[in-house]
């Protein structure tokens, strides 16, 4: 059942993601290995979901579910990557003071966002190699490109839409218009 | 109540991207400055605990100021409000990438943004730096991740767990040998 099995992944990926960019390489993991996106296809909707409204996560498991079965697909993914709202946040709801200073979620903070940063790492790698090695030899346009925008998010503090409208926009230039 | 929760976090939500610090400063424009059912500090507990939290930060967010407005449905109402405005543009999304992901503009425009995609995640990870390494094993966590996540492919899942675990049982040796000054 694909359905269920589409909630499920996006449940481990609620359940084990901790802001922002952290659950891609839990979402790039789930998506490759059940065969709902290619590694380009992560690429892509990890663009498209910092280029609209909603946060990441959500914006990814919706792409992700249509891609595999549909608009009823879309939004089981949602509900799994939600998870850990309707449950966990309901109990902390209920006992906020005892939530407020609980030690044990500081020390296991401790221990993930580490863990989170060396993720994080690895899927920067991998999607280095699918994004800038083009059949079995590296793409010098594209590491330009890719050059290019992290200086313009480092050293210039370029917002990131902008800087993905750029890369857009030099991309139908070079490599539409100008064959590269 | 529950009509209206919902119809304002149909708003917050059409109206976030990238992060979800904008649905904060909105939630307290309306909640804190104008309706004032809600103080600045109350607002920054929610927000702690809607980040600590697994899962999306402002879906926790939305879910913890529903339940206190208005119980567990009021909860919900938000939740389900805040997701409303970016589902329904991307399953528009979607179906025109699914439509066009082979047209030659279309694809060059996408070759052109994925360049960028690497560049966007590596500012990001500099952000998480900052706080991530709270005692020195925690470099050695990080580099002990990357390698079972880049070389052994073993599943995130489990390693975020294994972080957790680490990182309960580092506390736990810093509090006892009293070395806890850092935190």
């Amino acid at each position: 059942m694909i359905l269920l099995e589409i909630y499920w992944s996006f449940v481990k990926v609620g359940f084990t993601s901790f802001g922002g960019l952290s659950m891609i390489p839990l979402i790039s993991s789930e998506m490759i290995s059940h065969g709902w996106m290619t590694a380009e296809e992560v690429s892509d909707i990890v663009a498209i979901a910092e280029m609209t409204p909603g946060p990441l996560g959500l914006n990814c498991a919706t792409f992700a579910g249509m891609r595999a079965a549909g608009i009823l697909g879309a939004f089981v993914a949602n509900m799994g990557a939600l998870s850990p709202t309707y449950t966990l946040c309901v109990a902390a709801a209920v006992f906020f003071e005892h939530f407020k200073e609980n030690r044990r979620l500081g020390q296991i903070m401790t221990g993930v966002r580490p863990a989170c940063v060396g993720l994080v790492a690895g899927v920067v790698i991998d999607l280095m190699l699918s994004n800038y090695v083009d059949g079995g030899a590296v793409s010098i346009p594209s590491l330009v490109l890719g050059l290019v925008d992290l200086v313009l998010l480092l050293k210039f503090h370029v917002s990131i839409p902008k800087v993905l409208m750029l890369s857009a926009v030099a991309g139908v230039i070079m490599f539409g218009v100008m064959g590269l | 109540m529950i009509a209206k929760l919902y119809l304002q976090f149909l708003k917050f939500g059409a109206f976030t991207f990238g992060g979800g610090w904008s649905i904060v400063a909105q939630m307290r424009e309306i909640y804190v400055k104008s309706e004032k059912v809600l103080t600045d500090e109350e607002l920054l507990d929610i927000t702690s605990i809607g980040r600590s939290l697994p899962g999306t930060m402002i879906g926790n967010i939305a879910m913890f100021f529903g339940h206190r407005m208005a119980g567990f449905w009021g909860g919900i109402a938000c939740m389900m409000g805040m997701i409303t405005a970016p589902f329904v543009v991307l399953i528009a999304i979607t179906s025109f990438y699914t439509a066009f992901q082979n047209n030659l503009w279309v694809a060059s425009a996408m070759k052109g943004v994925r360049t960028a995609v690497a560049p966007v995640i590596i500012s990001a990870l500099m952000g998480m730096i900052k706080s991530a390494f709270k005692f020195p094993p925690c470099y050695a966590v990080a580099v002990a991740m990357f390698a079972l996540y880049f070389f052994m492919r073993m599943s995130p899942v489990w390693l975020v767990v294994i972080g957790a675990f680490l990182g309960v049982l580092i506390c736990e040796y810093y509090e006892r040998s009293g070395k806890n000054d850092i935190a």
